[in-house]
């Protein structure tokens, strides 16, 4: 599902981000990125949907090397492609169905499809009955399942999660988890940057660390170091 | 499909809700500029009317009696032939043609234009001079001609065109000056406005990048915003030449007559023409100011 070759990004010459970085992503795994602040961790994550470009590798993706994708294909890439933040990147002047709803509006889903697909996956997030709040009349879980939710609305083939659970309590980032599993389950591959030890410690999923943007370990099963 | 119409058309109107002051401001000056341009367009058209009559290097008109019979006519004909080291060339603006004229030029004088119909209305032979004939020359040349049978007068360009042309260049070049800042003002005002429009949305802009809205999809509430604002500040100086030209067609219409000023007026629908073209011109004026901003502040 994912596979970089040799992958190097720096930001100028003193700053590489990530340094060649090779490594297989098989479809419906989950993988954690851990590493210290500043490691590379979300530098790698914007590479595999084209929001930054390496300067030397290759970053295959659903079989395509997205490199030099022209980028007028990009949106379509994306569509395979969920996202969610540390700080949920809501609209806020939307109401919880209107958030989600957006994400199949802006790629020109019909109405009675998002009438349909929002209150399912809302109701897959633990939300539902809460689709006319505001996000600010919510809890951060609160809001972190709604942008699990406009992610996944659209089914894609890869959740990308850059420390979503970054700004929870412990408890809440569970719950999150959780239900990042869940749909992981479902046959999503997620690729999730984090230095939450917890975490990591109790899924005991596949950990990628980097280190000054060079990957020093890739263990099956492994826990935070 | 329809879900994205309705999109484009709730993205657009909200903008313009929340831009509200910007957006009248370059409503406005995209109205005033177009108005400048359209009052441009009419009043040189309504110079050139008044110069109908000169067209093609005509320096002298001579002007025959009504009555004026074949032989007169051959005659003048056969000296203006004559005097062909003067003239270059000359020609016949018969009954007809010399009605056609009073209808361009007298269109605002219906009382004066009445009085002329085809009995009494003088026919002219409308002669241009040679490169090397000057005024002086062309003056003692027609002084021939104001004594020759049938003639009711010899009128020379110089007296009249002189004074027309200034008036022209003047005001044509200003305003045409004025109103070409004022329209560049419009398209950064509309600029200015598109970007403020994008950056209010930036958030919105990056979760639709994020999910795979394709730029066109992006773009298009923000460029027909700005074609919007060029096309209503069109409308407005349409509406504007609309009532400009009315008070100017009744304004003139208390001049004395044969003071030339009637001919000022234009009719024949060459006002809803200039509409158009303000129309057209604010939609340019507003889709380029738009499209350089959203290319320019789009970019991923
Ligand atoms: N847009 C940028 N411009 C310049 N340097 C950047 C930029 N983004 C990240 N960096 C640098 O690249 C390195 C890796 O950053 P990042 O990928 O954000 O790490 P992490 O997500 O692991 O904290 C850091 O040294 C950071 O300062
Ligand atoms: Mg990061």
């Amino acid at each position: 599902m994912i596979r970089l070759e040799n992958v190097t990004k720096s930001y100028s010459t003193e700053i590489v981000a990530v340094k060649d970085a090779s490594f297989d992503v098989a479809k419906g795994e989950f993988v954690f990125l851990v590493g210290p602040s500043g490691s590379g961790k979300s530098t790698l994550l914007r590479m595999l949907n084209r929001q930054d470009r390496p300067e030397r590798g290759a970053v295959w993706v659903a079989g395509r090397n997205i490199v030099d994708l022209p980028s007028g294909r990009i949106p379509m890439l994306r569509r395979n492609i969920g996202n969610i933040f540390q700080d949920y990147k809501l609209l806020l002047e939307k109401n919880v169905f209107e958030n989600v709803a957006f994400a199949q509006e802006v790629i020109g889903r019909p109405q009675h499809v998002i009438r349909q697909q929002v209150p399912a996956v809302l109701d897959l997030v633990g939300l539902a009955g809460k689709e006319e709040r505001l996000p600010n009349q919510l809890s951060g879980g609160e809001q972190q399942r709604v942008s699990i939710a406009r992610a996944f609305v659209n089914r894609p083939l890869i959740l990308l999660a850059d420390e979503p659970t970054g700004n929870l309590d412990p408890a809440t980032g569970e719950g999150i988890m959780r239900l990042l599993d869940r749909i992981n389950k479902t046959g999503t591959t997620i690729v999730m940057a984090t230095h939450d030890q917890r975490i990591v410690n109790t899924m005991r999923k596949r950990v990628i660390q980097l280190d000054r943007g060079i990957i020093v370990r890739d263990q099956a099963r492994g826990v935070y170091e | 499909m329809f879900s994205r119409t309705r999109y484009v058309f709730r993205e657009t109107f909200d903008s313009f809700r929340r831009n509200a002051t910007l957006t009248i401001a370059s409503i406005i000056t995209a109205a005033i500029s177009l108005l400048g341009v359209g009052l441009t367009l009419l009043s040189q058209e309504g110079f050139d009317n008044l110069l109908s009559k000169w067209e093609g290097g005509v320096e002298m008109i001579i002007f025959m009696r009504p009555d004026v019979t074949d032989d007169q006519r051959a005659l003048i004909e056969s000296s203006l032939d004559q005097n062909n080291q003067f003239i270059e060339s000359w020609t016949y603006c018969d009954v007809d043609c010399s009605l056609a004229e009073r209808d361009r030029v007298l269109a605002a004088e219906p009382g004066v234009k009445d009085l002329l119909n085809a009995d009494n209305i003088p026919t002219q032979y409308k002669a241009v001079p040679t490169e090397a004939t000057d005024v002086q020359l062309l003056r003692q040349v027609s002084e021939a001609f104001s004594e020759g049978p049938g003639v009711f007068e010899v009128v020379f360009a110089e007296d009249q065109i002189s004074l027309i042309e200034q008036l022209q260049s003047f005001f044509g070049f200003r305003l045409f000056l004025l109103s070409g800042f004022l329209l560049l003002a419009a398209i950064l005002l509309i600029w200015n406005t598109i970007r403020t429009a994008i950056f209010a949305r930036r958030r919105e802009i990056e979760v639709m990048k994020l999910v795979g809205a394709t730029d066109w999809f992006i773009r298009v509430p923000f460029m027909l915003e700005g074609l919007l604002h060029g096309v209503i500040g069109g409308a407005l100086a349409s509406l504007g030449l609309g009532i400009w030209n009315s008070q100017w067609t009744s304004g003139v219409q208390g001049f004395p007559p044969n003071s030339g000023f009637a001919s000022l007026v234009v009719t024949s629908g060459y006002d809803k023409t200039v509409m158009l073209y303000m129309l057209i011109i604010g939609a340019v004026a507003g889709a380029i100011g738009s499209g350089i901003a959203a290319s320019r502040f789009l970019d991923v």
